[in-house]
């Protein structure tokens, strides 16, 4: 054996590829979307316990909801199988109309029954999904009673706590307990009393634009166009999402043209798309918010210099020029940027000196030790190492603890952590009340009232004054009153230093082929693929 | 012809490593039960996700059986396991037999492509290295044997991706099979190659060997240098004997006295090299799945256990468990067929 037929065994291998089989298909097939997406949060197709962005976006493509909010716009809220609604004189009651051409995959046709049941279920589950709902006051006990049928396409909702209707209506059209499961074919499948929960987990009974052929957890989702669907049928055939968490090879199959989306993309991968002439990115602003919150039930962050202080110590423009593009747009402000009662930006900015001043007045002179509690991902960990630098030039020591969601928000669950870079805050829906019920809003701040939904309470943050302004201003309704009042709320947050920091409002980038057209992302991730189509 | 004979010695020495199998096997159920019940990770929030309240945290915590003392909990695990029940997975919702059945192939079907590529390169290289002791081929050969072995597969992977299926476009990109053939052949042995064969469906099997070929290639390179390495100082200790040096003055062929005379006696020592290594490419190759989105075992062993989601932890290390008491067992066998002294 001499070294050329070594060499030329060794590349055998490699050369039986290239000889055997053909070119891969240089582009996707006109009539199907491949999406490359993380599907880490995927654990749960059920509409009454799948949390998460992700499967909000597949379960949008494959059940209906009563309205649906415009993407770009979400406080303009249009009818879906609803056809029309109304709102009762004293806001307590929502009736909606049906349409009466909707059928869901099974064959079944959708009615107001199956609505009801659908929105009954979440309670009476009382799964992830539920907090929202029991937030406006349902609960398992009233649910039958407030979300009634009252003919196969009348479907009424009695609110059983005042609240503004707005907020049901939005909720309605963006939270993923709001998809309408086929009832007739879930029950089919119902096990020991669990309303399908088990069989919807992994399976659908939808109405959507698209059918599930397979679900493979952290693998694929196949849909293939619904053709009975009651608007225009989608021109996609075929949508497959593959879970792929590695940028680099998503980067290497969008030039490729092996996928048509690429989702959760690394920064230097998207900049580096950026000048791929066959690829455009599409940045949707989401509702939750990037911050540092520091625990108030650790004396330290009790004072409330020491918090001033903090809230110098964070280099906000720093953080949103190298670390957040892609990630995020800078946002200092408890409620999410777009809305009308959205103040403008306060403007703090790191300031040392300051920020030492302070620490002295609250009797730290050289500062302390403290940790941060932080997901051990990007961007968090960038931004918690900013955090540490920043921290540290004031006299605090701060020790980065980092760990997976799970460990980080379940110690802020436990209000057991001292500070802590995350990411929250509600937002779904286009309402103050969204952003400032999971951040601010906290009625009672006892360990024993284990409020833990609410991040006002995880924090340990309690401001009477502050939920009284939030709950008069639910009720409000004259328009302009109530944005000056969630206005004051956000004035008096501020004055009261709050425990979380906003620093970013959250930005979703999605890479696509330029040949890909109509495709929108959704605010509230209720991304709908029904009127994609591709132009070659 | 091989004929094995039932003693009474054979029956005693069977039913001593069934039992050494089982010890084995529960240890290692109460170690992974036990540690993954105090690992800091809690399986509920994994459910519910981080903003759920406090009502729904406890009603999952309960419905999971996680109030109850951990004891409780493992005998209870020991019971349904006893009912051949393994549980359901936090992370599919399915039994995790059914997820292991689902993502087990495709890490057999890598890891055997892999391992074929150690064999068939590995070998040859090691044997020519030995050959050419001292020689610049065979410090070359040692150098490309260190390179497969100290160099993270990761990278190796992304460089691989970005020259033969970015720039060459010999291979596929990530995933198992190009992505508009996804879900065009059912599975019947979860391993494409064989299941877009049996199915006839010849533009799937072409695309699925043209996603295999990389990932194993690179998967097989640290089993490549492993074979090399461990083949080169086998063959060194055969070609220094007097039988060698006999064989030479008989005037044989060259090739004759490496592959008949002194490869033929390192088999039996190969045999244990090769299945080790494949025992530990069935493990799974997290990095390597992670990069090529392959949907395989050791991605979902890490998931599940990033998850806190025990049930499929417990029955994935089992796995791996039995995995490598199977590769021990068949060794014991090969060598009885490959070394006649080891059959009395």
């Amino acid at each position: 054996m001499n070294v050329s037929n070594l060499l030329k065994y060794c590349a055998l291998s490699m050369a039986i590829s290239a000889a055997i089989a053909p070119s891969a298909y240089a582009v996707t097939p006109d009539d199907q979307l491949v999406i490359g997406m993380s599907m880490d949060n995927l654990l749960s197709l059920d509409p009454a316990s799948a949390s998460g962005l992700d499967v909000v976006g597949v379960n949008s493509n494959l059940y209906d909801m009563l309205v649906e909010l415009a993407p770009k716009d979400a406080s303009q809220i249009s009818p879906a199988v609803a056809k029309n609604w109304t709102i009762s004189e004293d806001g307590t009651h929502i009736t909606f109309q049906l349409r009466d051409d909707v059928t869901f995959h099974s064959g079944n046709k959708l009615t107001a029954q199956d609505v009801a049941w659908s929105l009954q279920r979440v309670l009476k589950l009382n799964l992830a999904l539920a907090s929202t709902w029991k937030t406006y006051g349902f609960s398992a006990d009233n649910v039958e009673q407030a979300i009634q049928a009252t003919d196969d396409y009348t479907l009424e909702i009695t609110l059983p706590e005042k609240t503004d209707p707005k907020l049901i209506l939005y909720t309605l059209g963006s939270s993923p307990s709001a998809f309408i499961i086929d009832k007739k074919e879930a029950l089919k499948h119902e096990k020991n009393g669990d309303l399908a929960h088990a069989w919807l987990t992994t399976n659908v009974a939808g109405s959507g634009p698209f059918e599930l052929k397979d679900w493979r957890a952290k693998d694929r989702v196949l849909m293939n166009r619904f053709d009975d669907y009651w608007r225009t049928p989608s021109e996609m055939k075929r949508i497959v999402m593959r879970h792929m968490t590695e940028s680099q090879s998503l980067r290497l199959m969008l030039e490729r043209g092996d996928i048509d989306v690429a989702m959760g993309m690394s920064i230097p991968d998207i900049e580096a798309l950026k000048k791929d002439d066959d690829v455009r990115t599409e940045a949707d602003i989401r509702g939750t918010l990037y911050y540092v919150a520091v625990s108030m039930k650790d004396p330290k962050f009790s004072n409330k210099k020491v918090r001033e202080a903090v809230r110098y110590l964070i280099d906000y423009q720093g953080i949103n020029d190298s670390i957040m593009p892609n990630y995020g747009v800078l946002h200092q402000r408890p409620v999410k940027l777009g809305l009308p009662a959205t103040l403008p930006e306060p403007g703090y900015a790191l300031n040392i000196e300051k920020a030492k001043t302070l620490l002295a007045e609250a009797g730290y002179p050289d500062g302390f030790k403290t940790s941060i509690r932080v997901l051990s991902q990007l961007p968090f960990i960038n931004i918690a190492t900013s955090v540490q630098s920043t921290l540290a030039q004031a006299g605090i020591n701060a020790e980065i603890i980092t760990g997976t969601g799970n460990q980080v928000y379940g110690a802020m669950r436990e209000r057991n952590f001292e500070m802590l870079v995350g990411r929250g805050g509600g937002g779904i829906e286009p309402h103050p009340h969204s952003n400032l019920r999971s951040l601010v809003y906290n009625p009672d701040n006892s360990d024993e009232a284990k409020l833990t939904n609410f991040q006002g309470w995880r924090t340990a943050f309690y401001s009477p004054e502050i939920n009284t302004l939030i709950e008069t201003a639910l009720l409000e309704k004259d328009a302009q009153k109530q944005i000056k009042m969630y206005q004051d709320v956000q004035n008096l947050y501020d004055t009261q230093i709050g425990a979380i920091f906003p620093i970013s409002q959250m930005v979703d980038t999605v890479l696509l082929r330029t040949d890909v057209k109509h495709y929108e992302g959704h605010q509230a991730a209720t991304t709908r693929l029904r009127e994609v189509t591709k132009e070659r | 012809m091989l004929t094995f004979h039932l003693s009474n010695s054979r029956i005693k020495r069977v039913l001593g490593g069934l039992s050494s199998v089982a010890i084995t096997l529960l240890g290692l159920l109460a170690l992974t039960f036990f540690i993954g019940r105090v690992m800091p990770i809690d399986p509920v929030l994994s459910v519910i996700g981080p903003d759920a309240d406090n009502s729904t945290y406890e009603q999952v915590y309960q419905e999971m059986g996680l109030d109850k003392p951990i004891y409780v909990q493992y005998f209870y695990y020991l019971n349904d396991l006893a009912h051949g029940d393994f549980g359901n997975a936090l992370l599919t919702g399915r039994p995790v037999i059914e997820d292991i059945a689902r993502v087990f192939p495709a890490t057999l079907e890598l890891a055997t492509v892999a391992i074929i590529f150690g064999i068939f390169i590995g070998i040859p290289l090691g044997v020519y290295a030995a050959v050419n002791k001292g020689r610049t081929v065979d410090h070359i050969i040692r150098v490309i044997s260190l390179f497969g072995y100290s160099t993270p597969v990761f990278w190796v992977g992304m460089i691989g991706l970005i020259i033969f299926y970015a720039w060459l476009n010999v291979v596929g990109g990530s995933g198992r099979v190009d992505l508009a053939y996804d879900g065009f052949v059912d599975p019947v042995t979860g391993m494409l190659l064989i299941d877009s064969a049996l199915a006839k469906d010849w533009d799937v099997f072409q695309s699925a060997i043209k996603h295999i070929i990389l990932p194993a290639f690179i998967l097989g390179l640290n089993a490549v240098s492993f074979i090399t390495r461990m083949t080169r100082s086998f063959m060194l200790e055969q070609l220094s004997q007097e039988y060698i040096l006999t064989a030479q003055v008989k005037g044989l062929p060259k090739h004759v006295v490496i592959w008949r005379h002194a490869f033929r006696n390192i088999l039996v020592q190969l045999l244990t090299i090769i299945t080790l290594s494949y025992g530990s490419l069935l493990e799974g190759a997290v990095l390597i799945e992670t990069v090529f989105a392959w949907p395989g075992f050791g991605q979902y062993l890490t998931s599940s256990l990033l998850l806190g989601d025990m049930n499929a932890v417990v029955a994935s290390v089992l796995l791996i468990g039995l995995i490598f008491i199977s590769m021990n067992l068949l060794t014991d066998l090969l060598y009885q067929v490959f070394d006649p002294r080891t059959r009395k």
